[in-house]
């Protein structure tokens, strides 16, 4: 199976593949740090989170060492089978696009860890944070590498879980309670339409690996109904409007998970999809493309306006997320090779300032005890360094030149301006964007860092901050020096860039980042939207206002509440329909489903046979007339004992008609245990009052009637066809051929019961001494009890507990209010 | 197989009676049941080993050859789920031995459990009807015994409950057996699916739909199930957790066994794919309403069926043999979800989510325990759910069942929603005031006995041993399905010796 | 099988259900009495006409010997039948030490569900869940 090729190698000879072990061991140790780090936790408090780092860093070191015949577009392989017959193998799949992704997934995550240790005071549950920051690390990591789909369905759903745990952390929150679950359904639903999507694909494909498919991508219908599943999930998890709610309420996470999590890497899973099938996929997939971008570029300016209305500067950032994600969609969605190229730049530049923001929004919050931006004031100079690390990554973001945010964005339009027309529209969006992106990054480092004018003219106090350590700032100042060095020397990047968007799309060759393109349209665009961007933000009051004046669009948290109501209420009124508590409901039900299903089954049958007998004897109807007249008075009762009597008379009429139908023995039994029956009955009867209480009637009389008139009809049309349909003759003619010679008996029913079919004389009598046993059981639990001077109570308390019944008794009474 | 087939009846059946005789010696009574029931595990295994080897073993009882006497069927089926049903048996006695109040003070909880066992091996053996019957009955009777030992009052409301719903499905069952032999001559299955073959169709269609009624009450399939979440929650965790984990599945065995050998289907079932998509729909639903973690594992017994259905529905090999796979899964994660909620009872002397809270802190394994198998029963990866729910949604997509195979996937992210439910409920959130009502007080109630903890946790390790040993089962889901799609391999053993 | 016997079974389905579908205990009891009446007589009438009995004498069976067969099935079927009723009533007699009533009760977590469900809901719910 060769890899797609790549480059000149395409006339040469197929790319070797490098197979490694390394790729199992690396997500090997982040399984095993995960697990040992609830542990490690106890020991080592904080310091288990440079423990976990471990993890990431070794991946790092591995990636750095295949980085170079990787980009040369010699991916490395591994594959080890899981299960074969479900086409999932655990295959993985290091290329260049692959490398930039563990480039952001453990080139981030080292410092977001070591950034957590210095976040987190001493806490019990610290080493629980770890192994869920690591299993995280561990399951992104799965996500760009696997090379199949169905693999990578899984490593996509540990992401979301971990993220749930996470986004949960604070559990005692109910708004983290909340916003953790809406995250995990929201990117739930998207994963599950994603699998159906996968299957439908890999059904077309003929295969599951990632790779193949993407190489000879199929055609047709299902392709296109597969390819709407897969952005299904591709556009909940990358937080793309209209599944864009959950992401900032994620940020009741803490703060490293929001700087890992929720903006460098997992969110990023959906563009990963995006960029993967995009080239593939839109030439086959006709609404693709319009589809696809217009999502992005919505999303972009829909998170680009929710970002200027923010207070908390975490939801800020976070809004500016979504707006960012938005633009690497619309990027990548295009499949254009030139914009996926600038996509790929600009993925690692927003996972390189956007971990950065939220890092240093993490220090500003501890140091001030807050994050709203009208409470904080005059940061610039009590938290200097902080201040400018923020200041340069909030230009990066805003696309100033000469930070790598600018050289990819400028890379973006340059393509779309090449695209020529078909992309105007798009073109026009992404500026609007990009100036939103300049105002909402304004708004930032104003509210985050600016001394305030407060009442009367005033400057505002500054705000009292407790500094922070050097430990906590410096991997912010690692991602910002990579943001200013990769900036201004495009150079660095741009091999892994290259690499990255050549094994997306071979006809990316030859393109290259610069910081310095020339005068160009781009340029002109570039400066438009700043100037926009810094006039929205100086006249951010009007903006305001004119905001609050616009209808405002449902940011689907409410479609999301409304739906989770919804089946809430659905999910009570369907069970109190069918889940009633009523047992002559239960069984009403289970004799209507009788009927309709092998009752209307026979109707389409043949009929009645026409070559019917009435009787077989006139002694045959006078009995059978008896007992049904015993059968109706044991129905229409009101005495306890004379019902019980009629049932006994029913039961030796049938004793009779045994007999009449010849079957002595059968009699005799049915004589025996009717006689029993009754007794048993009777010395149950005698405690009860004689007559039946006409207590509630639920059912009504006549639907009472109806069901019974349906079953008495079914079972004897029933048995009158199914008497008339047999073909062959029975199989008991050996048995009364063979049993005297074989069975050495002369009562043909007797030797079936103890020979023929002994084994199931054997479980009736089972049957009776477990019956036995259990009826002993009870008489002598309520012995007991009575002797223990407890049978007798108020049939309105609840029964006292014995010590069976510790947990059942608590749980029979936790009646009271419901969780909610 | 002549010697070993018929002893995963006989030896439990012998125990019990053993078992009677040593009620007053406590240790004697856990020592032979552990001892029948490991015994149990090895002919199973043994059994599984030389099926897969031989192919079908047949043991006619008495020495009376089919369709005269009753003969004892192993096929792949058959033996895949004994040895799984026999594990559990094993494992769930360890736990009840382990628990403060199941097995303590009941003496006649051993004979009984291993009544059960004889039972619930007899029915998956049994090549007979009306033998099934007696298998049936065998298992129910040791069943309302136990779910009604102690005789609380709430016990013995549900018992009732399940009882004459029992009952009722008994009394069809026979029913049913007099149709079918009015019809054929004959109860022997073998037997039965040649001679049904002769038989007007739509009379036919109604036999078989008759005896999916029968079975579906079993296996607590839409309409039917309403009888199940009412009774399970009220008896002892272990008792409630082997119910869960397999009573249920011996009725879906029964269908199963009896749709496809007897009442074969072209294609897709109409009728059973929408019973699977109600029964899944209405569980779930039922789930979420439920604010008892027993009684929300209740509801998701009966949506998981429905699972199993769908796979039986679509006729197909592929889906019957991610049926078989889900019926595998599901007994290890339901039957361990049942013990989990056996452990946060005796941690937190209660189950009712409204009183639960904080439990990772207090008991961080207990939170783990519960954490895998839950995922597992939503069908999250990488756990042994998601693999039985790939293998089907694969089944169904192949042959165009996009509607169903929605609803189920929608269904997994119902079941999803509920699991957050309990976590959010009992695990998450501030530690609760209740304490264990425990006399010895705080640390000790904390602390779940570690027979139990240990018996649970064997189980989570097995449902992680099917996920990731995924492949060998699946295999085994797949020889066992193609065998059950040509039925003359089956009759033909039977019946041409 | 004759009219009047299907007849028969027919009705002891009937009257078995009309009483099963009743909130008193012993009447369920004696409902499913009758339709176990029922099942058995119709399980014994699957094997055809009625005949002699199936005894064997030295010249072999006789020539119009009722089926043997659901004879021995039904035998079975109606032991077991009975020893799982005569449960049923220990249970019965249990109930009603604890209750002092002979109703069947509706389960009280089913009906506490029902009863929010008809309530209106308040949003108060819904935040989690």
């Amino acid at each position: 199976m060769p890899g797609r090729l790549v480059g000149d190698l395409v006339l040469t000879a197929p790319a070797p593949l490098r197979r490694s072990a390394a790729l199992l061991a690396l997500l090997g140790l982040h399984a095993v740090l995960a697990g040992a780090a609830p542990v490690l936790g106890r020991r080592l408090g904080p310091r288990v989170l440079l423990v976990c780092a471990l993890a990431p860093a070794a991946t790092v070191a591995w990636a750095l060492a295949r980085a170079g015949g990787v980009l040369d577009g010699r991916p490395v392989t591994e594959v080890r089978p899981w299960v074969g017959e479900l086409g999932v193998e655990l295959a993985f799949r290091l290329d260049g696009f692959s490398l930039l992704m563990v480039a952001l997934v453990s080139g981030i995550g080292v410092p977001v860890f070591v950034y957590a240790w210095r976040y987190f005071a001493p806490r019990p549950d610290i080493g629980r944070f770890a192994g869920l920051l690591t299993a995280f690390a561990g399951a992104m990591l799965g996500v760009v590498l696997t090379d199949n789909l169905l693999v990578l369905y899984v490593c996509w759903e540990l992401t979301s879980i971990t993220s749930y745990l996470l986004i949960g952390f604070d559990d005692t929150k109910a708004p983290a309670r909340a916003a953790a679950l809406q995250a995990l359904l929201i990117t739930g639903a998207g994963g599950l339409a994603m699998l159906a999507g996968f299957v439908l694909l890999g059904q077309a494909a003929g295969t599951y690996t990632f790779s193949e498919i993407l190489a000879d991508p199929p055609t047709g219908t299902t392709v296109g109904i597969a390819a709407a599943l897969v952005l299904a999930g591709a556009f909940t998890k990358s937080a793309q409007v209209p599944f864009h709610s959950w992401l900032p309420g994620a940020m009741a996470a803490p703060t490293p998970v929001s700087a890992y999590l929720h903006s460098a890497t997992m969110v990023k899973a959906g563009v990963y999809l995006i960029a993967r099938f995009a080239p593939a996929l839109a030439p086959v997939v006709g609404w693709w493309r319009p589809v696809v971008v217009s999502v992005g570029v919505v999303t972009m300016l829909v998170g680009g306006l929710a970002a200027l209305r923010q207070h908390d500067v975490k939801l800020l950032l976070a809004h500016g997320t979504v707006s960012q994600l938005g633009f690497l969609v619309a990027l990548f969605g295009a499949g254009w090779e030139e914009a996926t190229f600038a996509a790929a730049a600009l993925l690692l530049a927003h996972g390189l300032f956007k971990a950065t923001l939220f890092m240093t929004v993490g220090i500003v919050d501890h140091a001030a005890h807050t994050r709203d931006l009208r409470q904080l004031s005059g940061l610039h100079a009590t938290l200097r360094p902080v201040a400018v690390v923020a200041v340069i990554a909030t230009a990066s973001m805003a696309g100033l030149p000469p930070f790598l945010g600018f050289v990819a964005k400028e890379a973006g339009l340059e393509a779309l301006l090449h695209e020529g027309s078909s992309a105007t529209l798009v073109l026009v969006g992404i500026v609007a964007g990009s100036a939103l992106t300049v105002a909402y990054g304004a708004r930032y480092v104003w509210g985050a860092f600016a001394t305030k004018p407060g009442r009367a003219g005033a400057p505002m106090a500054a705000t009292p901050v407790e500094p922070p350590g050097a430990a906590i700032l410096a991997p912010a100042v690692v991602l910002t020096v990579a943001t200013v060095l990769l900036g201004a020397v495009p150079a660095l990047a741009d091999p892994l860039v290259e690499g990255a968007a050549t094994s997306l799309d071979p006809r990316v060759e030859g393109v290259h980042l610069a910081l310095w393109h020339g005068i160009t349209v781009a340029l002109g665009l570039s400066v438009l939207a700043v100037t926009v961007g810094v006039a929205l933000f100086v006249g951010r009051d009007r903006m305001a206002r004119l905001q609050a004046a616009l209808p405002r669009t449902s940011s689907g948290t409410e479609v999301y509440q409304a739906t989770l109501t919804a089946t809430l209420r659905l999910a009570d009124r369907v069970t109190s329909v069918v889940q009633s508590g009523s047992l002559p409901r239960y069984l009403q039900v289970a004799l209507v489903t009788l009927l309709v299903l092998p009752g209307t089954a026979l109707l389409s049958g043949p009929g009645l046979p026409d070559d019917l007998a009435i009787a077989e004897s006139p002694l045959q109807v006078v009995v059978a007339a008896l007992v049904v007249g015993a059968a109706l008075a044991a129905a229409r009762s009101r005495r306890r004992f004379a019902a019980v009597l009629c049932l006994g008379g029913v039961g030796y009429g049938v004793a009779v008609l045994f007999v009449i139908q010849g079957a002595p023995d059968l009699a005799l039994t049915q004589l025996l245990v009717e006689t029993l029956a009754v007794v048993i009955f009777v010395l149950v009867l005698r405690h009860l009052p004689e007559r039946f209480s006409e207590t509630s009637r639920r059912l009504s009389r006549l639907s009472r009637a109806a069901v019974s008139a349906g079953v008495g009809t079914f079972v004897a049309a029933f048995a009158l066809i199914a008497g008339a349909a047999r073909q062959e003759p029975a199989v008991s003619g050996e048995h009364l051929a063979r049993a005297l010679p074989d069975g050495g008996g002369r009562n043909v029913v007797n030797v079936i019961l103890v020979d023929f079919r002994g084994l199931d004389t054997m479980g009736e009598i089972t049957v009776l001494a477990v019956a036995a046993l259990g009826i002993a059981s009870l008489v002598l639990s309520g012995r007991s009890e009575r002797t223990a001077g407890l049978a007798a109570h108020d049939p309105d308390e609840p029964a006292p507990a014995t010590e069976a019944d510790g947990p059942v008794g608590a749980v029979s009474s936790a009646g009271g209010d419901r969780l909610g | 197989m002549r010697v070993l087939l018929p002893l995963p009846v006989v030896l439990p059946l012998l125990a019990a009676g053993a078992s009677l005789a040593l009620h007053r010696h406590r240790w004697l009574q856990r020592a032979l049941g552990l001892l029948t029931l490991t015994a149990v595990l090895g002919v199973s295994i043994a059994l599984l080993l030389e099926v897969r080897a031989d192919g079908i073993g047949v043991v006619d009882v008495g020495g009376w050859e089919a369709p005269i006497g009753i003969t004892l069927v192993a096929d792949l089926l058959a033996v895949i789920m004994l040895a799984i049903a026999t594990a559990m048996l094993l494992v769930v006695l360890v736990y009840a031995i382990g628990h403060p109040a199941t097995e303590d003070t009941r003496r006649f909880f051993h004979p009984t459990y291993l009544v059960l066992a004889a039972g619930v091996s007899l029915a998956f053996l049994t090549g007979d009807l009306f033998n099934l019957f007696v298998a049936f009955e065998i298992m129910l009777i040791a069943s309302y015994v136990l779910i009604t030992l102690g005789g609380s009052e709430p016990q013995v409301r549900s018992g009732m409950t399940y009882v004459v719903f029992s009952l009722l499905s008994s009394t069809l069952f026979v029913t049913a057996v007099g149709l079918v032999y009015a019809a054929t001559g004959t109860v022997n299955l073998a037997d039965l699916a040649g001679r049904l073959d002769g038989i007007d169709p739509a009379i036919r269609n109604a036999l078989g739909l008759m005896l999916l009624v029968v079975f579906g009450v079993k296996a607590a399939i839409f309409p039917l199930f309403s009888w199940l979440p009412d009774s399970y929650p009220t008896a002892p965790s272990p008792v409630t957790a082997i119910f869960a984990g397999l009573l249920t599945k011996v009725g879906v065995y029964a269908i199963i066994r009896t749709q496809t050998l007897l009442f074969p289907a072209d294609g897709a079932s109409e009728v059973l794919l929408a019973i699977a998509a109600l029964t899944m729909v209405v569980g779930v639903l039922g789930a979420i309403a439920q604010n008892d973690v027993k009684r929300i594992l209740s509801f998701h017994i009966v949506s998981q069926i429905g699972y199993m259905i769908l796979g039986l529905g679509l006729f197909s090999v592929a889906g019957i043999a991610g049926a078989i796979f889900y019926i595998v899964h599901h007994i290890v994660v339901k039957t361990t979800l049942f013990l989990v909620s056996g452990l946060i009872e005796v941690s937190a002397g209660t189950g009712a989510l409204s009183r639960l809270s904080g439990l990772t802190r207090r008991a961080p394994v207990v939170a783990v325990l519960f954490a895998l198998p839950a995922l597992s029963l939503a069908g999250i990866p990488p756990f042994s759910g998601f693999v039985a729910k790939l293998a089907l949604v694969q089944a169904g997509l192949d042959i165009d069942q996009g509607l169903v195979i929605g609803v189920s996937l929608l269904v997994s992210l119902l079941t999803l929603f509920s699991m957050t439910k309990i976590w959010a409920g009992a695990f998450w959130g501030a530690p609760s005031e209740v304490e264990a009502p425990d006399d010895a007080g705080g640390d000790r109630a904390l602390r779940p006995p570690p027979l139990m903890v240990g018996a649970t946790a064997a189980l989570v390790l097995t449902s992680l041993v099917i996920a990731f040993g995924a492949a060998p089962l699946y295999d085994l889901s797949h020889d066992a399905a193609t065998a059950l799609m040509a039925p003359d391999g089956y009759v033909g053993a039977v019946l041409d010796r | 099988m004759t009219v009047t016997l299907a007849l028969t079974v027919g009705a002891l389905f009937a009257f078995g259900t009309y009483l099963l579908l009743q909130r008193t205990l012993t009447r369920v009891v004696i409902g499913l009495g009758l339709m176990g009446h029922g099942a058995n007589l119709l399980l014994l009438l699957a094997g055809g006409r009625a005949g002699d009995a199936p005894f064997v004498s030295d010249d072999g069976p006789p020539a119009a010997a009722a089926d043997p067969l659901p004879q021995a099935l039904a035998l079975t079927a109606i032991v077991i039948t009975f020893g799982v009723t005569a449960f049923l009533l220990a249970l019965a007699y249990r109930s009603w030490q604890h209750t002092h009533d002979d109703d069947v009760e509706d389960d009280p977590e089913d009906r506490r569900i029902a009863a929010l469900a008809s309530e209106e809901h308040t949003p108060a719910r819904q935040g989690e869940s």
